[in-house]
């Protein structure tokens, strides 16, 4: 059974319908990156997929190791081990980054029956995985993506997937505003998290991020649909040559 | 009784017997009356005022009324229409006529405007007007001291627009009392610009209501500016009543010797989905009394609502009083509100830096307050009027070094 | 000492009192109702000296010509207050014999605050014959702070031990003619807290942490005054964060705070009392006077607040900055839901030169509360370069309830800077999302983002404190969204 099974899911927004039956399963320890043009539906399915409001699924269907994830509430679906990083992580003024890493963290150990991580136990787990991604530790003494600069929020969300180890991660455009060394910090996380029970959907407009985090494999998300598949190949291809065949193809 | 009126004042049986009307049965509001704990009016109320008396002769607009390009100037002397004054050639889009004043119940200055107010000048505008209209109002007590009740009427139609400027100045003579009451409706998707010019003699009294629909899509861009008298206040009562409704009301005071001037607004968001934004500023000189009291109110129903406020008033001296009061009444959770308010007096660093590149210290002032009033100044959109608004600043400040 | 002549002549006097009504002193409750005789009787139960009787008889009297004088002018609706149908002394109320007869609900919140059990019982009034440790703890540092010469005890004995005290300051800074509530309190106040730092003295322990458990039941009219003398500190904390059992429907209580030179006083308060149930039924109606006055160059005083219980909160702790370069903080978190009503606030009274003072407020309204910020900064002519920044920023959850803000800035000296910004907002739905996302629960969420807010005056309430107020924050939101 794949880990993430996504059947011809059709959504919209505000009555207009973006994602027009999108199919798509990601087995465990995969990556699998999704590239298309602005405005195709990217940023909508992987919202759809966390559960965001404002999104109606109208038809389809998406399970996580076979659970219907549709049914849960966002919440729950996070700690079911879906992971969004998202493409422009909000500020949370007054909420230092560790104490929300601290109740995030908590929430899904709760869940999980299992027991809440003491203050010690999760300074030390804080300082070894910021260590690991060449963080300074202080990071997380500061409210939470205030006054981050776009780098540092992307870093951030890497920290978070690493320390709630997520089934699932989905990266929104994760590389947009990175420079090239930021995006390889960025990556050196994701790649670092890649398991054999551990899956990835990688959104992304270019086929730069896919130099670091290579994929095993490419889809082409035009007009709500899939348009191709392909292996990391397919990337490179499309950096190549665009996407107009596909919209084309797809209009 | 209650203590919080003042119900001995000039304008009961004797006033109305002047006129051959109905006299008004109200009182004017006293200092424990909430809306007026700023603006006192008991030295008003002790003065003798009459109707204006018929024998006031003006044949002509005072010289220093600006004159706006291209606009149609409607005059009103002691609040009564003079035709012979005014120009003719409004263009399309608008009419002029004297029309009723209706009897609505509101403050008790609107309720003494409706008692004694001869006939509105009223504006009825059907499409986007060509040209701009300019109403000037004159007082003229000559030798008596004399109260006048001026009453603007506006109705602009759905999907029309206008832009108004109103002059309010005086004569030499007796002291006045100017109590304006302009009410404007702005229709759907119409848009109305008004920019207002208070300049009236230091001794005169200007107590003005202003009281505005906006109705959905409707837009409604209004600039105040008070330069003069011994007492004015400028009420602005803004309400949105449809959705997508926006509003821009601004102003700016100037005050020296022992003016008092009071701005007091109500923005009201009945609907979802509209904004306003008020800026507002000020600067106090001699022993003048400036105010700012604004409120802006959502509705349960206003949500998406978008409301900005702020006032900032500056010391030029010691010697003069500030006092303001910006107030936030919200229903809505969907909401974007804020409010902001500062008062200080002009940076020394600043001074010292034009000083430095050998600007004299009076030119370098008024560089400065002229840079600070600009702020609210440069909201007007309009940019003749923009222009002839800086230039009235221009000459308070001057009046200010010639002191 | 002429000061213990006339302690003595009081004595006398109070001896020879004769009672203008039927209860004698040694019942435990006065008749309802307020009059002349039920002040003596209150007088007379505190075995008060004449001076202090006088005092109340004065207020008392002033009291009734305030018949139409009832403020009115904040944001609050309640039924009018009938004062003649409450009692106005009564003895400590009836404690109950075991844990087992306290609402559970009560019980819950205690553990939700982790409020250990021994303190837990004697906050819901269970009767307790074992002394607990904390309270031999308190009996120790009583001690050693009467060592160092701080005064801390109930005013009604330091009326007696300290008069020339109590004679010079109380009422100093509100004065019996102040207002409604503060003249009612000062003819029927039953007890409250005496504070005495002398010069020099940094009172090295938080006053009354350790001394919450023996000072509380001062009933419904509590009167407290500090007086900080030259170049003292000390940081008083008041209430508790645990709600209080009390049934009483008026509380309306007066605190007085003196910062001589260069002294400082800190003045913590964590309010939950009952706040009715969420229908609006019951709770306290809290109507306090809370005024300190920097008389001295270079004092402080620092208000710090967290309101989150009572149906209907009025109060406007206050400073006076007379001292030149005296300093005034306020800092409040004011959290009302359901049908609570709040309208509360500041002034910040300059008098002198190069007085400073700042102003962080909070509003959280959930349900169908109100909650109002009504502040107001005067500047004085005299107040040469002086500085106020306020900050004022309300958060509205769900679209029920109200959230008002209401400042007034008068200022009257051209060197003098004042500031005041406002915002009012909702949670935002992406700040929502993103804490949902990582798998919080919405009221974790909501309560994560509140304490954010919140967190400019948290972080100055002292730390065992902070955590406490932190979790009431929470605890208060419960059921605002969902």
């Amino acid at each position: 059974m794949a880990l993430l099974e996504i059947k011809n899911l059709h959504a919209s927004v505000a009555g207009k319908e973006i994602l027009k039956g999108v199919t798509l399963a990601l087995e465990p320890g995969e990556v699998h990156a999704i590239m298309g043009p602005n405005g195709t539906g990217k940023s909508t399915l992987s919202n759809v997929i966390a559960g965001r409001e404002g999104y109606e699924v109208t038809k389809g269907q998406v399970l996580l190791d076979g659970e219907d994830v549709l049914a849960m509430a966002a919440d729950e679906r996070a700690r079911a081990g879906i992971f969004l990083a998202f493409q422009y992580p909000v500020e949370i003024p007054g909420v230092t980054t560790s104490a929300f890493l601290k109740t995030a963290l908590n929430a899904k150990r709760r869940a999980a029956g299992e027991k809440e991580i003491d203050a010690m136990e999760f300074m030390k787990l804080v300082k070894k995985k910021t260590e690991a991604l060449g963080m300074p530790y202080d990071m997380i003494k500061r409210a939470l993506n205030v006054g981050f600069s776009g780098g540092e929020k992307k870093r951030a969300e890497v920290l978070q997937m690493t320390m709630l180890e997520p089934r699932v991660a989905i990266l929104d455009e994760t590389d947009s505003g990175l420079d090239i060394d930021a995006l390889r910090v960025v990556s050196d996380g994701v790649n670092s998290l890649r398991a054999p029970d551990r899956a990835f959907l990688v959104i992304t407009h270019y086929q730069r991020l896919l130099d670091y985090i290579v994929p095993d494999h490419v889809h082409v998300l035009a007009n709500g649909r899939i348009a191709a598949s392909g292996g990391k190949e397919l990337a490179l291809e499309l950096e190549a040559e665009g996407y107009a065949k596909y919209l084309n193809a797809a209009a | 009784m209650k203590p919080s009126l003042i119900t001995d004042h000039p304008f009961g049986e004797a006033y109305a017997k002047h006129l051959g009307v109905a006299p008004w049965r109200g009182d004017l509001p006293g200092p424990k009356v909430e809306e007026w704990r700023f603006t006192p009016l008991r030295s008003l109320a002790k003065i003798a005022f009459a109707p204006a008396s018929e024998d006031v002769d003006v044949d002509a607009i005072p010289r220093n009324v600006p004159r706006i390009p291209g606009a149609v100037r409607l005059v009103l002397v002691n609040g009564v229409y003079r035709q012979d004054l005014s120009g003719t050639g409004l263009g399309k889009g608008v009419e002029v006529f004297q029309g009723k004043v209706a009897a609505k119940q509101g403050s008790s200055l609107v309720a003494l405007n409706a008692a004694y107010a001869p006939a509105s000048l009223a504006l009825h505008v059907t499409a986007a007007a060509k040209k701009v209209i300019h109403i000037i109002s004159i007082g003229a007590a000559g030798s008596q001291p004399t109260a006048f009740h001026p009453r603007i009427n506006v109705t602009a139609e759905p999907g029309s627009a206008i832009t108004l400027v109103e002059s309010h100045v005086g004569l030499p003579g007796e002291t006045y009392f100017s109590n304006p009451v302009a009410t404007i409706a702005v229709g759907e998707g119409a848009s109305v610009r008004r920019y207002v010019s208070v300049d009236e003699d230091s001794e005169a009294f200007h107590l003005a209501t202003s009281l505005v629909t906006v109705a959905g899509g409707g837009n409604y861009e209004a600039f105040h500016l008070g330069l003069g008298g011994a007492l004015t206040r400028q009420e602005i009562r803004i309400a949105l009543t449809g959705e997508n409704a926006n509003v821009r009301l601004n102003g700016a005071y100037a005050l020296r010797g022992a003016s008092h001037h009071d701005f007091t607004t109500v923005m009201d968001h009945a609907m979802p989905h509209c904004t306003s934004s008020q800026v507002f500023k000020g600067v106090v000189d001699g022993e003048s009394h400036g105010v700012y009291q604004g409120r802006i109110h959502v509705a349960r129903l206003a949500q998406k609502t978008d409301a900005r406020q702020e006032h900032k008033a500056l010391f030029l001296s010691r010697g003069p009083a500030i006092d303001c009061k910006p107030e936030l009444e919200i229903y809505a959770d969907d909401v974007q509100c804020a409010h902001g308010a500062a008062t200080g007096e002009i940076d020394e660093n600043h001074m010292f830096y034009l000083e430095s590149r050998g600007i004299d210290p009076e030119t370098a002032r008024a560089l400065l307050v002229e840079g600070f009033l600009a702020d609210a100044v440069n909201e007007i959109s309009v940019e003749a009027v923009r222009d002839q608004f800086v230039a009235d600043i221009g000459n308070w400040l001057k009046r200010r070094g010639a002191q | 000492m002429a000061a213990n002549q006339e302690t003595a002549a009081a004595v006398k006097n109070v001896e020879q009192y004769k009672y203008g009504f039927v209860t004698d002193i040694e019942s435990d409750m006065a008749p309802k109702g307020l009059s002349e005789d039920i002040v003596r009787f209150i007088s007379a139960k505190k075995g008060e000296p004449e001076w202090m009787l006088e005092w109340r008889l004065k207020a008392y009297r002033y009291w009734l010509t305030l018949a139409d004088e009832e403020p009115t002018w904040a944001k609050l609706i309640y039924p009018k207050i009938d004062y003649q149908a409450s009692y106005y002394y009564a003895a400590p109320k009836q404690k109950l014999a075991s844990m087992d007869e306290v609402d559970p609900k009560l019980l819950e919140t205690y553990k939700k605050l982790g409020i250990p059990l021994a303190e837990q019982a004697i906050l819901a009034g269970v009767a307790v014959d074992a002394v607990f440790d904390s309270v031999s703890v308190a009996t120790t540092y009583k001690k050693k702070l009467e060592e160092m010469g701080v005064i801390f005890k109930p005013i009604s004995e330091a009326v007696h031990s300290h008069p020339e005290l109590v004679k010079k300051y109380l009422g100093s800074v509100v004065p019996y003619t102040d207002n409604f509530y503060a003249t009612l309190n000062c003819a029927v106040f039953t007890d409250g807290s005496f504070v005495y730092i002398p010069k020099g003295l940094r009172c090295p322990m938080e006053l009354s942490t350790y001394f919450r458990i023996n000072e509380k039941n001062t009933g419904q009219f509590e009167r407290t005054l500090i007086v900080a003398d030259e170049g003292s500190y000390v940081s008083y904390l008041e209430g508790c964060t645990a709600p209080q059992r009390d049934e009483n429907q008026l509380h309306a209580a007066v605190v007085e705070l003196i910062a001589l030179d260069d002294a400082e006083i800190k003045y913590s308060t964590v309010q939950n009392w009952y706040p009715g149930d969420a229908d609006g039924r019951g709770g306290i109606y809290n109507f306090v006077t809370k005024r300190g006055a920097c008389r001295g160059k270079n004092s402080k005083i620092m208000w710090t607040q967290v309101e989150t219980g009572s149906a209907i909160t009025w109060k406007y702790p206050s400073c006076i900055l007379q001292g030149d370069n005296s300093v005034g903080e306020f800092y409040s978190v004011a959290i009302t839901n359901n049908r609570q009503q709040a309208d509360t606030g500041t002034k910040m009274i300059h008098l002198g030169a190069n007085t400073r003072s700042k102003i962080i407020s909070k509003g959280i309204s959930a349900g169908h509360a109100d909650n109002t910020y009504r502040g107001l900064v005067r500047i004085g002519a005299k107040a040469d370069k002086s500085r106020n920044y306020t900050q004022c920023d309300s958060l509205l959850i769900g679209d029920k309830c109200g959230a008002h803000t209401v400042p007034y800035i008068e200022s009257r000296n051209p060197s003098a800077v004042t500031e005041h910004e406002a915002t009012t907002s909702k949670i935002s739905d992406d700040q929502l999302f993103y804490c949902l996302q990582r798998g919080m629960t919405q009221e974790e969420a909501v309560s994560l983002i509140v304490n954010g807010f919140c967190k400019e005056v948290l972080q100055t309430l002292p730390m065992e404190f902070a955590v406490e107020a932190q979790k009431l924050v929470s605890i208060s939101l419960e059921g605002s969204v969902g």
